[in-house]
Order: C-alpha cells, then sequence, then structure tokens
C-alpha cells in the first residue's frame, strides 16, 4: 500500500482525500478553522499549512490531495510560523470577552458568571460542583472576600454589581444543608506531599493535590486548621461552624490534617523535604507590623490580627474602654467592629486618607458606622502616650490629601501644627502583616522578607520544596489569591510528581475594555436584591453572623441580573483553543471590525465582531442545505457574512435548520436557549432524533437538568425540528417523512448549486 | 487627404471629441485611431497626403486645442497659418523609433472600428497561417517563439495551451482576462481600443490549438470604450467569417462573448476571475486544479492577457523563431525571456504613457531614452514596476535588464508592465503605504493572512507616515509582511507586501528617518512638514491667503504674510498658488 510520511512516521492513507483527512486519520493534530468534512475545501483561514517536502510554499492541509511519497512535516518552525501569524491576525480582529470581567478579576477565576448563570437556572448542584472546580471553601471565602468580582462586575454599567459572593456562599451553604458534596479523588498515586499551613492556601493546595490521588498531609501550628479565616476573621462574619464544615469536607477527602505543630521546633524543611516528594509552604503572614512610633511597647497597644486571635481565645471585656484602631482595610474593620462588639465605651477608627481612599469594603466601613465606630479621617498617630508602661494618650497628626501617588490614591500631607490628642485605653494597629521566617533557613527570600517563589511554578530556591499565598513574594493579600496560586501550584505539583514540571501559563483571552453606561442604556434597570441582616442595635450586643442569607426565590431573582459578559462559546470556541494550544500573543493590535449583535431569529444570534470568515455558514447553507440564506458582501477587511439582501434573517430563505451555528468555530452564530444562557462545559449524549422518520442522529447538551442544545452528530445533519422543537416542548413520535434537503444532502448529492 | 483623430480614452479624455468636432463642422471627414501611446501628447490629429505619384505622407499634431485646430484647418485650406507649432517635436517622434511595437503594432494607426484597415496591415493572415497547421504545431510554434503570460506571472503561453489541449473534454474555453486592475497600466485597454482585431485573432489562434470553441472577453466595466469597440470588431469579425461555424472552411468553430467585470481587482486572477463569470463573488480559490483542467463551469479552459493574445497573430503571421530572436535583432544580449513588453510609464517621468520596447532593456533605458527622463530636472529616486504587486527598483539598480527573473532579483515583478517614477520628491514610505492602501481595499477577504494582515500593515504604515512610528514597528511590518506572502491562498496576498518590502530593502533609513529623527526626506508626509513664508520672497499679493482653507495665513497687502503653523493643515494650496516661489516647505517642529 502507498504511504506518505508524516513528521517522519509513514501512514496509509486513501485515494482521493486530503492531506488533512490523511492526517487526522492517523492520529496527527493539525488545527483549522474552515473546514468542515460536510462543504468542500475552501482554504481561508491559513491555519491548517503544512510544510509539504519538495513544495517551495507551505501547503494547506485541508485542500490538498494526499499523494503517494508525500513527506509532511505538520509543526515545522516554517509552518508554525505561519499558523500562528494567522491565529494572532484573527485574535486581532476577535471584538468580545472570552470570559467575563468577574472572572477575570477573580485572582483564583472562579467561574462567578457560570455558576451564578446556573443558579438562575435553579442548578444549586452544578453550580456548587463548578465552584468547587476553583474553590474548595466557598461558602466561607464567600461570606469574607472583598469581591474583586463584584468591583468588576459590568452590571454597574446598568445600575449595582450582581452580588456575585453572596450568591456563591447561598449556594455553598445550600450544599452544606443538603448532603454536601465531595469531588472524586483520583486512586492513590503512592506521592506523599506536605503542606505547611491549614489557612486558606494550604486547604486548597490540600483538595486539589487529593484529588489527584496524593498523600496530603496538612501541618499547622495552631490548635485547629482555617489559619486566618479561624483566627483573623471575627464570628459574625464568619461563623467558625461554617468553616470547620468545610474543612470537615476536606478531611473526609482523606486529606491527613496535624495541628500545634510548628516549622523550626516541631519539624524542619530539610526533614520534610526528605520524608514527602514534595512540600507546599503556605505559612500565610502572622507578624503584624509596627508603626515604628514612640509608644509602640506599652501595654495596651496591640496588633490587629493579635487582637482577633486574643478575642478568639480569651474573653476579652472592654466594657468602659476607650479603643483606637489605626488603619482603613478589612483587618482594622474587623478589629473595630469587634470592640464594639466586646462593649468597648468608644471605638475610634483612626485613618490617614479619607473614606473615599479606605481599601475596606465599603460595606464593612457603612456597618461599622452603624455599629458605632467613630471614624477619625486625615489622622496619622505621632505617639503613642502612657503613664507607668500603660497607654493613656494618643497624639494624631492630623493630614490633608495632597497629591496623588504612582497608585492614583491622593497622598496625606501633615497639617505641619495641627495635633490631636486623644484619651484612650487600647490601641489597635491594623496596618499590615507580614511573615514569620522562623524555620525557612536555606530559602531564598525576597527583599520585602517574603519567600521567593517563581510566579508560574511556585518554586522555591529548594528543590521540592513549593510556596504560595502571604508568605511568598509580594506578601500578604487576600485569600483568595492565595486559594488561586494554591490551586495554580497543584496543578504544577501534579505535573512535577508525574516526572515533567509544567508550569502555569495564563489563558490569552480577547477582552472588551471600552464598554459604558450608554453601551447599557436599553437595559432595565433592576436593583441589587439585599441580602436580609441583623439591625446595628441587635450586632452591637454579640457575635452573631451580621447577614442573614437569601431565600431561593431571592437568590434567583439576584443571579438573573446577571449580564452574561463572558462569550457563551468559551468551552467550544476553536480559536481560544488554537491561540492557546500554539501560545499565540496578540501581536499584531489594531482596529476591529464592528457591528451589532442580531438576535431577531427566533433560534440564532449573530455575532459578527467574533466572526473569522471561516465562510462555513455560508457554504454549509448553500452547498448542503441548499438554500443560500447567508453570503459574504463588501471586500478586503469589511468582508462581512450577512443574510440575503441584508434583510434580517428570518426574512429571508432561512430555514432554521440552524446547521450554520453548528459549524460555527466560535461564538459569531450561537443557538438561543430556553434558560438564562450560560457558558457551561456541556455533559453530551448521543441519541436519536424521533420527529420524523429519517431518525437523524442527535447529540443531547445538557448541564445537571438542564437541557441547553440538540447538535447534529459529527459530520451529520439536523433540520430545525430535530435542532430546535425540543425548545417547545415537542416531542412526539410523528412518522411525517423528512425534509427534502435532509434527504437529498444525506444521499451525497449535494444541493442543486455544486 | 485623410484627418484622423487620436480617440482612445486618453485622447477622449484630453478632448478629442470637440477637436473632431470642429474639423466636422469644418465639413472635413475625419477617421479615428486608437492610442498611440504618446498620452501626454493628446490630442493627437494626423493628417495624411497623397502626392502626385500617390505616396502617403503624415503630419502629425499633437496637444491640439481649439485653437490649433483653427490653425491646422487654415493649413488645409491654404490660408496662411501657424500650424507647424503644433507639429509633432523630433525629440518625441524618436520616441517610436526606440521601440519594438508588437501587440501595439496597429494601435495609433489603423481605425479599431474598421477590420479592412486591420487586415489591410496584415491582420488575420496569422490565423490563416495557424488553421493551416496542426493544433501541436501551432503550440509548438508559440513554444519556439518563447511568448510567456504578459499579465503579470509570466508563465509559458505554450504550456497552458498544451495542458488545455490535453485536457479531456469537449467543451473548453477560451478567456481573455482584460480586467486590468492595476493602477498605472493601461496597456490593455489601449489594445481593445486601438486595435481590438489582435485580440480575437490571438485567441482565435489559440482556441484552435487547444480545440475550444467558446471565447470569452472578461473586461472590467470601466473601459466602456474599448467594450464597445470590441464589440463592433466582433460583429465585423462574424460577418467576415472569422467567428463562427467552420472559420475559413477549416471546419473549425468559434465565437467571443464579452463580460463585463464589476472592477474587483483580485478579479484579475484567474480563479477569482472564473467565480466572476459563473455569476459568484470573485474570490480566488485553491489551485489544483488548475483552470487548464477544470475552468469556467468546471470545462478545461485556458486564461490568457490581452497583450499576450494580441501579440500571438504576429508570431503567426512572422514567425516564433523571429518573435524570440527580437532582442538579439536588436542588439540586446543576455535577455532572459523573449518578445517584447508593454510598459505604461507613469509618474514624474517626462514622457508619459505607453511604450512597447524588446524584452532585455535596461529599467534605465526605458526610463531615459525612451521616456524622457525625470519632469522637471529633479533627481530620479526609484520606479514602481509591477504595480501595487510589484517592487520598486532604486536608482542604482537602474541598469537592471528587464526580464521576469533580474526585476524577480530586485525584488520586483514585470507584472503587467506599470512603470511608476518617482524622484527625489517622493516619499518611499509614502509610496509603499499607497500601494497597500490599494491591495488592502482589494483583497476579497477571504483568507486571513490576506484580509487581516494587508490591514494591520496599512495600520503601521499610516502609523509611521502620520508621525507616531515606534521603533519596533520596522520589525513587525517586516515580519508580517513575510507572513502574508507566505499564508496568502492567491497572488494579491502573496505579493501585496511587495511595495513594503522593497522599500524596506532599499529605502530602510526612510522608514528610520520617520520614526526616529520625525522627518521626512521628501518633504511629503503631512504630519512632518510645515509650510514658511520667504519674506524676502512674498510680494504680499494675498493669493495665499484667499486660498487658505483654514484662514492660517495672514499678511497686509504688499507686506509679506505669514502661516500660522498651528492652523496649517499642509494642504499645498499656498505653495501651489504662489506665482513667486515664496512658500517653502520645512520641517515640522516637534514638541519632545
Amino acid at each position: 500500500m502507498d504511504t506518505i510520511t508524516v513528521n517522519g512516521k509513514q501512514i496509509d492513507f486513501l485515494s482521493g482525500e486530503t492531506v488533512l483527512a490523511a492526517v487526522q486519520r492517523a492520529g496527527v493534530f493539525i488545527p483549522t478553522l474552515c473546514h468542515d468534512e460536510r462543504v468542500t475545501p475552501y482554504a481561508s483561514c491559513g491555519v491548517c499549512v503544512v510544510e509539504l517536502e519538495g513544495s517551495p510554499r507551505l501547503v494547506r492541509a485541508c485542500s490538498t490531495m494526499v499523494a503517494a511519497g508525500q513527506s509532511i512535516l505538520t509543526d515545522s518552525p516554517r509552518a508554525l510560523a505561519t499558523r500562528k501569524a494567522a491565529l494572532a491576525l484573527l485574535l486581532s480582529d476577535h471584538r468580545g470577552d472570552c470570559r467575563p470581567p468577574c472572572v477575570e478579576a477573580c485572582p483564583g477565576k472562579t467561574d462567578c458568571q457560570g455558576y451564578v448563570g446556573l443558579l438562575a437556572n435553579g442548578e444549586y448542584m452544578e453550580a456548587l460542583t463548578l465552584i468547587k472546580e476553583r474553590l474548595p471553601l466557598p461558602a466561607s471565602i464567600g461570606r469574607v472576600c472583598p469581591r474583586p468580582c463584584e468591583t468588576a462586575c459590568r452590571r454597574k454599567l446598568v445600575e449595582e454589581p450582581i452580588s456575585i459572593a453572596q450568591l456563591k456562599y447561598h449556594i455553598a451553604d445550600h450544599d452544606l444543608r443538603s448532603g454536601a458534596y465531595l469531588p472524586e479523588v483520583a486512586t492513590d498515586s503512592g506521592k506523599k506531599v506536605a503542606i505547611i499551613g491549614g489557612g486558606p492556601g494550604g486547604l486548597t493546595a490540600a483538595f486539589f493535590l487529593r484529588k489527584q490521588g496524593h498523600q496530603v498531609d496538612v501541618l499547622d501550628m495552631m490548635p485547629e486548621m482555617g489559619g486566618m479565616l479561624r483566627y483573623g476573621i471575627p464570628e459574625y462574619r464568619l461563623p467558625k461552624k461554617v468553616l470547620a464544615e468545610e474543612i470537615a469536607l476536606i478531611a473526609k477527602m482523606g486529606v491527613h490534617m496535624r495541628n500545634n505543630v510548628r516549622l523550626g521546633t516541631d519539624m524542619t524543611l530539610d526533614g520534610l523535604a526528605q520524608t514527602y516528594d514534595a512540600v507546599v509552604i503556605a505559612i500565610g503572614a502572622w507578624k503584624s507590623i509596627g508603626m515604628r512610633i514612640p509608644g509602640e511597647n506599652l501595654q495596651g497597644v496591640d496588633g490587629g490580627i493579635d487582637f482577633l486571635r486574643r478575642v478568639h481565645f480569651e474573653k476579652v471585656d472592654l466594657t468602659g474602654k476607650r479603643v483606637a484602631i489605626v488603619g482603613g482595610g478589612n483587618t482594622a474593620m474587623d478589629a473595630c467592629r469587634t470592640a464594639v462588639r466586646l462593649n468597648a465605651a468608644h471605638v475610634y477608627t483612626v485613618y490617614r486618607r479619607t473614606k473615599a481612599e479606605m481599601p475596606a469594603d465599603a460595606i464593612e466601613i457603612e456597618e461599622a458606622e452603624e455599629e458605632g465606630v467613630i471614624f477619625k479621617y486625615l489622622a496619622n498617630p505621632l505617639e503613642i502616650l502612657g503613664e507607668n508602661g500603660i497607654v493613656k494618650r494618643i497624639s494624631l497628626q492630623k493630614m490633608r490629601l495632597g497629591e496623588p501617588d504612582a497608585s492614583g490614591r491622593r497622598s496625606p500631607v501633615p497639617i505641619e501644627g495641627d495635633i490631636e490628642i486623644m484619651d484612650v485605653d487600647l490601641v489597635i494597629m491594623a496596618i499590615g502583616q507580614q511573615n514569620d521566617n522562623t524555620g525557612l533557613d536555606g530559602l531564598s527570600l525576597t527583599k520585602r522578607g517574603t519567600i521567593a517563589a517563581d510566579e508560574t511554578s511556585f518554586r522555591t530556591s529548594i528543590e521540592k520544596i513549593f510556596a504560595i499565598g502571604d508568605a511568598t513574594n509580594r506578601g500578604a493579600d487576600i485569600a483568595i489569591t492565595a486559594i488561586g496560586e494554591a490551586r495554580m501550584a497543584a496543578g504544577v505539583i501534579g505535573s512535577f510528581l508525574e516526572g515533567e514540571m509544567l508550569p502555569y501559563r495564563a489563558p490569552v483571552l480577547v477582552k472588551r475594555e471600552d464598554l459604558t453606561e450608554s453601551d447599557f442604556a436599553d437595559r432595565e434597570k433592576a436593583a441589587r436584591v439585599k441580602m436580609r441582616h441583623r439591625s446595628a442595635k441587635e450586632r452591637r450586643s454579640g457575635f452573631s453572623e451580621v447577614n442573614l442569607g437569601y431565600s431561593a426565590e431571592e437568590a434567583k431573582r439576584e443571579a438573573s441580573r446577571c449580564l452574561e459578559c463572558g462569550c457563551l462559546d468559551y468551552f467550544e470556541c476553536k480559536l481560544l483553543d488554537y491561540v492557546n494550544r500554539y501560545g499565540v500573543k496578540p501581536v499584531y493590535p489594531g482596529e476591529a471590525r464592528k457591528y451589532a449583535v442580531s438576535d431577531e431569529h427566533p433560534y440564532i444570534t449573530r455575532n459578527m465582531e467574533k466572526c473569522v470568515l471561516c465562510g462555513l455558514c455560508v457554504r454549509i447553507c448553500e452547498e448542503v442545505v441548499g438554500v443560500a440564506a447567508l453570503g459574504l458582501v463588501n471586500r478586503g477587511f469589511s468582508t462581512v457574512v450577512a443574510p440575503e439582501m441584508r434583510r434580517p434573517l428570518k426574512e429571508t430563505s432561512c430555514i432554521s435548520c440552524g446547521m450554520c451555528v453548528s459549524l460555527c468555530p466560535t461564538g459569531a452564530l450561537l443557538e438561543k436557549t430556553a434558560q438564562k444562557p450560560v457558558p457551561v462545559r456541556e455533559e453530551l449524549t448521543k441519541t436519536a432524533c424521533n420527529l420524523c422518520e429519517a431518525r437523524c442522529g442527535i447529540i443531547m447538551a445538557t448541564r445537571g437538568d438542564l437541557h441547553l442544545r440538540n447538535l447534529p452528530v459529527e459530520g451529520g445533519l439536523l433540520c430545525e425540528k430535530g435542532r430546535f422543537a425540543f425548545l417547545n416542548g415537542e416531542t412526539s413520535d410523528k412518522q411525517e417523512a423528512p425534509p427534502e434537503w435532509i434527504v437529498r444532502a444525506s444521499s451525497g448529492k449535494g444541493s442543486s448549486r455544486t | 487627404m485623410r484627418i484622423v483623430i487620436g480617440k482612445g480614452s486618453c485622447g477622449v479624455a484630453a478632448g478629442a471629441g470637440k477637436i473632431e468636432g470642429i474639423f466636422k463642422a469644418e465639413g472635413f471627414e475625419t477617421g479615428i485611431t486608437g492610442c498611440i501611446g504618446m498620452c501626454y501628447l493628446e490630442p493627437i490629429v494626423e493628417v495624411y497626403d497623397s502626392d502626385v505619384s500617390g505616396n502617403e505622407a503624415k503630419k502629425t499634431y499633437v496637444n491640439v486645442n481649439e485653437k490649433a485646430a483653427r490653425e491646422i484647418i487654415n493649413s488645409l485650406l491654404g490660408k496662411k497659418n501657424q500650424a507647424g507649432k503644433y507639429g509633432l517635436p523630433e525629440e518625441d517622434a524618436a520616441i517610436l523609433a526606440g521601440q519594438k511595437r508588437i501587440a501595439l503594432r496597429n494601435c495609433g494607426i489603423i481605425n479599431p472600428e474598421k477590420i479592412e484597415e486591420y487586415t489591410a496591415r496584415g491582420g488575420y493572415a496569422g490565423l490563416k497561417r495557424s488553421l493551416a497547421l496542426a493544433p501541436e504545431a501551432v503550440i509548438e510554434e508559440v513554444k519556439t517563439s518563447g511568448l510567456a503570460g504578459r499579465g503579470g506571472a509570466g508563465f509559458p503561453t505554450w504550456f497552458k495551451w498544451n495542458a488545455a489541449k490535453n485536457s479531456s473534454g469537449e467543451e473548453k474555453y477560451t478567456i481573455c482576462n482584460a480586467d486590468e486592475g492595476d493602477p498605472g497600466a493601461f496597456m490593455d485597454r489601449a489594445i481593445i481600443e486601438g486595435d481590438p482585431h489582435s485580440v480575437i485573432e490571438g485567441m482565435l489562434i489559440g482556441a484552435y490549438a487547444m480545440g475550444s470553441s467558446h471565447g470569452v472577453v472578461y473586461v472590467r466595466a470601466e473601459y466602456p470604450l474599448a467594450i464597445v469597440r470590441l464589440n463592433i470588431a466582433l460583429e465585423q469579425a462574424r460577418d467576415a467569417g472569422y467567428l463562427g461555424k467552420n472559420i475559413a472552411g477549416s471546419g473549425f468553430d468559434f465565437d467571443i462573448r464579452v463580460k463585463a467585470g464589476a472592477g474587483a481587482f483580485v478579479c484579475g486572477e484567474e480563479t477569482a476571475l472564473i467565480a466572476s463569470l459563473e455569476g459568484e463573488r470573485g474570490m480566488p480559490r485553491l489551485k489544483p486544479p488548475f483552470p487548464a483542467q477544470k475552468g469556467f463551469w468546471q470545462k478545461p479552459s485556458n486564461i490568457n492577457n490581452v497583450e499576450t493574445y494580441a501579440s500571438v497573430p504576429w508570431i503567426f503571421s512572422h514567425s516564433g523563431r523571429e518573435f524570440a530572436d527580437i532582442a538579439k535583432n536588436s542588439g540586446i544580449t543576455g535577455a532572459q525571456a523573449t518578445g517584447t513588453k508593454v510598459f505604461a510609464l507613469t509618474g514624474k517621468i517626462r514622457k508619459g504613457g505607453l511604450v512597447e520596447v524588446p524584452i532585455g532593456m535596461t529599467v534605465r533605458k526605458v526610463i531615459f531614452d525612451i521616456g524622457g527622463g525625470i519632469k522637471n530636472g529633479k533627481a530620479f529616486k526609484a520606479v514602481q514596476l509591477g504595480g501595487p504587486s510589484g517592487g520598486c527598483v532604486p536608482a542604482e539598480l537602474a541598469d537592471t535588464v528587464i526580464d521576469y527573473q533580474s526585476l524577480a532579483k530586485t525584488g520586483a515583478i514585470m507584472g503587467s508592465g506599470g512603470m511608476v517614477v518617482m524622484d527625489e520628491d517622493t516619499c518611499m514610505v509614502d509610496v509603499a503605504r499607497f500601494f497597500l492602501d490599494f491591495t488592502c481595499k482589494e483583497s476579497c477577504g477571504k483568507c486571513t493572512h490576506c484580509r487581516i494582515g494587508t490591514k494591520r500593515m496599512l495600520e503601521i504604515l499610516n502609523r509611521i507616515v502620520g508621525g507616531y512610528g515606534e521603533e519596533e514597528d520596522i520589525e513587525i511590518l517586516e515580519q508580517l509582511a513575510n507572513q502574508v506572502k507566505e499564508g496568502s491562498l492567491c497572488g494579491l496576498g502573496q505579493t501585496a507586501p511587495n511595495p513594503v518590502l522593497t522599500t524596506l530593502r532599499y529605502f530602510k533609513h526612510e522608514y528610520r528617518d520617520h520614526i526616529v529623527n520625525r522627518k521626512c526626506t521628501a518633504k511629503q508626509c503631512k504630519n512632518f512638514i510645515c509650510y514658511e513664508i520667504d519674506a524676502k520672497k512674498c510680494k504680499g499679493c494675498g493669493l495665499c491667503k484667499k486660498d487658505c482653507p483654514t484662514a492660517a495665513i495672514s499678511g497686509e497687502m504688499k507686506e509679506p504674510h505669514t502661516i500660522k503653523t498651528a492652523d496649517c493643515i499642509a494642504c499645498r494650496r499656498c505653495k501651489d498658488s504662489c506665482k513667486f516661489n515664496a512658500v517653502k516647505v520645512g520641517d515640522r517642529k516637534w514638541i519632545q
């Protein structure tokens, strides 16, 4: 039998087939955007180029006929360069958001749009499993996270962002009450990983490494697991019962947890490295930063997290005391609101800028105000004054706002001579944390004194030892950042344990950054569904959780506000797949074509800003369906696919078979769904259509109880009924004759026009 | 006595119709002819007079305006006249002498609307000779001639004919590509307007050799005069028995129809042309299959360009050998191709128009000896050969021999024969931008590299000439240009980067000047220049002030004027209107 050589290997071929078909059949991958076996080769996308020995030019595999003796290189440097150029060019003319801004803003890359959308459709279980693909502690994190997702949420351009975090813990609470999902754990790998630190980062690393089948031991210095979530977050924000339940689930997966073991005293890095196949340092930043002002060491001066931890262990009573908290972050808010609950007479928060610049969450500030905290803005401690070693007063330098600094915040400038002296009994300095480097001997540190860890592999300077979270690189950050790093590190460590360490690579995504309020002017306003919460009076008297949760109906209503920013084709988009497979960078920035989305058709949404002009829709409609409802208009860069005579698609000869959508490699053509649209990985089930005698094969795409789409089988055809009738609930077993075009096309005759 | 008026499109545009009317009003009978190639001298009027012994003498009058027409009439009427002032200058007459006209052999000489004038000059003799030969022998003769495709690619004509001949199938198509789209090329139009029968005869010979009985001429609709004359010629050829059944008693049947194209540059690409003929969107497809196997309506088809077909009858009325030896017989050695090539000289050349020279002549000879050199005594900088698909040949390579291979070495191409001549005042970055703007707009939009790649290249060039270029732009541009060449499906995309690549090759310093030094050496790019008035030369006439569209010029009458740079849009109107050459172009000052 005749053969061709592909990348040095001989393969058989069938006469009359293309290089693409022969090579793909041999299991070698060649990407293509414009080719489909149902239509004649077109050779437009330029992605399938390969090097053919003896040919002066690269050839397009999709439309080059195979011939005996050909020698083909699918990924030669020359072919790759041209393929990547094509992908980079397509990327430059592709407008939209592969992922929504909420997901992009989340350091943990939790699929906010996904779980909010699933929740809007009532799919609690699916929403929860989706969350747990990224985050094992959603009930806890949903309560404490400063929510960069909501800051980025585009709904703010309509009125207010979606309450993403509250919806998340609503889903997670529901799960804890109703069976508690446990992910599948892979079979035992025989590898052992030690994780030092049982905070959000360490627990997340444990969760994902355990999922991979490794033996995981979490070693923590404190009496109980949870780290800062347990010892740094007050009960009224995160009930420890919730945290304990989530940690118990991780333990239930088979993660070993040991408390009261301290690095440097109970164990050493060297020792761990010898016992384990990999070690993850996730020790956090547990030392409060001082202010370097006189009087810091007086009795009655405490660090923010130290104070919160003390409250956790001791019965602290502040009755009648005057408490000053210094700082403007969430720890400062936690400390002042805790002080209120401990019955302090006066609680002051001293911050050197104004409310507008405060890094703490707005809701925390608002609730602290409601609870009676007195905010002293534009004031900076100069000295803490004491008597007999005990705090008595604090002197504050009054400030004004000067010019914006590098971060864009206006920096405070002292007002010469304007000093206020306040009587206080307790000063809590909540201005930041740093890590305790005890036991880290031998590890390279950064200039800041944090552990130096590679940002894509999380490797430290010592083989086998990885580090994540607050203790590394830029220092303390929010919990979800540590969680994100933990998940990425778990992936890297997984590959390391398998023998070849692969660093994490952030995907290349298309983003829109040009949207303003006016782009959403036509949206109906729908105010945020506020979560019920305890009154300020009730809150002051105890540590019961402030928020009281959503009802299912409230949650659904809130989730339904989502604008669905992220591309609905994210999980199927071939362009995105190839761009990331080949590591294509957006190297050719330039003007991208602008079009309005057309969704006048009952089943089809068209967004030409995502069109790669592969022509598949035009060709399947003309060549196979025999209708030609779509065509190419204009020339050059302005070329665009348009319905015939530029009329709305539903007013053309379109027969609504949706074949165009099936072949579209990107999100340019999409099916409308019966539910709130949400991009999710679908479950595909092969079945047969029973709406006529043809009994065409169907792939049912579902997620949970949602029936999302009916698709033709690979290389197959489907008519309007098979594709869309289920949307109207049509399911009856009818004995009608199949449409003429299906009969003709299936008999291989093609359309009259070809 | 015969009066012949040049009525090619160039003549008509220069006012030939009006001149014709003057003669007619005075009772003179006039004839017409096509373009002789000296477009810069149009309208041209020729007066043929026979002496007693019947010898015809010709007087040629050029740049004939109304006044000149009256003088000529006076001379014809034997009155006192100054017609001599309008005679063809010797220098220009010499231009014709330096040429070897084969494709243009009848242009500007015969009346294109009269078949008898064509046959009187040997027309259809080649057809008759070829019909006496076996088709194989016809192809052999073309092979001997070495004729190659004159539309641009230079593919051997005999090979295509032979492939079509050997393709199985009763129905075959002989197609003439008259979709001349290169800016600056107009030889195909001139040939059809001036000598349509030569194309018909060439197609007939080809069709006979290939066994084809259907012919189509695909002419762009922007050539209405060509379409009219072609249809007249087809009608006359049918009446004379050169088209139709059993042509000249040979048993060979053939007819031709005309299809007007809607004017897309890409339809000059043969597969796109076929798609357009079939009523589809003009988009190229991948070859193979070649048109010789599957062309128009999936039938074997042969597509040649107008100039190629027009050269064929000469080969048969003379011989293939004679065609092949043209260079040698003209004293040219070392040419790697045969025959002649028509060039359209445009740009900063003194004598713009159409010339036909033996292949193998140097670029310098064509521009200086035939084209008369550069306008206004400026220095020759470069010539763009091959239109937007070609490249520039810089002055230092002016001794390059014009044949397909030698030109390819410079990065340019023979192409359809457009020669855009550039002088010292031409900004080469802007030239590249101009051609890329054209190909970007004319891309059919099918393949990625061409559709988006040319757009991105154009954006970079626009940035550079606009003053916003970055140093890395040159590298990105070069890299992208190579990818567009590599990844495009058809000739349009594969050659579109040539103007950029050749200007980068020979004039990279001009790119750098724009980007690094913020300077356009040629003082052309608006964002790099400013207009100033030389107070010593300015007479204060106020013309510039009156013409300035942004009121940037101020000054009292009879006092030197000044231009406020901030308000100036560099439209150049002041410089053009100044009669005292007082407006200077300077470098714009940049705020660092």
